[in-house]
């Protein structure tokens, strides 16, 4: 049973534009920034913006833990990374291998482009061109969603929490100042 | 909107990070790039799974961002020891974890 619903309407169009200029604008300015805040903020945008578009392909769940793990927890970390490890660096741009790697940059843009030119040859296909119809009417929110990571995807949804957990472990071990020994000097743990 | 515009937004975003992780020398921008990265392929299942009118792309994509979690912690954890260690986080630099 599918609810139709009006075509992408003016503000659905606009809204589109904005976002994905905000997205590609705020990426390019996250790679491209010599100071590693602004390059922050940027990228807060960016993520901000993401999911925006997330909101309007009607992934609503994902839209708002977009803004809350991206733009807030992940964002917190990476603060705390600058904080400590800020340096301005003059030579921001890496020059040593600079030709392989320009190649390697350019060979992957025409692949993206290929990639891109394909997509637009098959925009007519069913999965790339249908956004109109929603399949169930609680498409994409938390109930929907909640349902089915809890039925089938409970081994991988259990899995990823014990994940992230030998990750927070790991990152306290790993970050952790060298502890002073008895001896006077300092010794590296882990 | 129809789906392909978004699967280019996803494949445009895609390369901006991956030309920050290429050419980027400081640790922190290959990071944040590789964010720009996941968040580029979590825009391109969502909007497949909006095509297919399947929900399960969005589970994948919880997943990814639990995924990415971890993979700051971890990352970050071991640039702010790497600087520690050399008081630099150029990659060019860092060849090796052991100290």
């Amino acid at each position: 049973m599918n609810y139709i619903l009006p075509g992408p309407s003016l503000l659905d169009k606009l809204a589109f534009i904005v976002l994905a200029s905000a997205v590609l604008g705020f990426g390019l300015l996250t790679v491209t920034r010599k100071s590693a805040v602004t390059a922050l903020m940027a990228l807060i945008g960016a993520c901000c913006a993401l999911a925006g578009l997330y909101a309007t392909l009607s992934a609503h769940f994902l839209a708002v833990l977009q803004v809350l793990v991206y733009a807030g927890a992940i964002m917190v970390l990476f603060i705390f990374a600058v904080m400590i490890v800020n340096r301005d660096d003059e030579q921001p741009i890496a020059l040593r291998g600079l030709f392989l790697r320009a190649a390697g940059v350019l060979g992957a843009g025409y692949f993206f482009y290929r990639l891109a030119w394909i997509v637009v040859r098959e925009r007519r296909a069913d999965v790339l061109a249908t956004s109109i119809t929603l399949p169930i009417p609680e498409y994409g929110n938390v109930a929907s969603i909640g349902r089915l990571l809890f039925s089938d995807f409970l081994f991988p949804f259990e899995a990823i929490s014990l994940l992230l957990l030998v990750a927070v472990v790991a990152g306290v071990l790993v970050a952790r100042p060298p502890r002073p020994t008895p001896s006077g000097d300092r010794e590296r743990v882990a | 909107m129809p789906g392909y515009l978004y699967i280019l937004v996803s494949l445009a975003l895609f390369f901006i990070g991956m030309t920050g992780v290429l050419l980027r020398r400081n640790a922190l921008f290959v990071l944040m790039s590789v964010e720009l990265q996941l968040g580029a392929g979590s825009l391109a299942l969502l909007a497949f799974a909006r095509g297919l009118g399947d929900q399960k792309g969005h589970v994948v994509a919880f997943f990814v961002m639990a995924l990415a979690a971890a993979e700051a912690a971890v990352g970050l954890a071991i640039v702010v020891s790497v600087y520690r260690a050399r008081k630099k986080i150029d990659l060019d630099g860092v060849n090796q974890l052991r100290n």
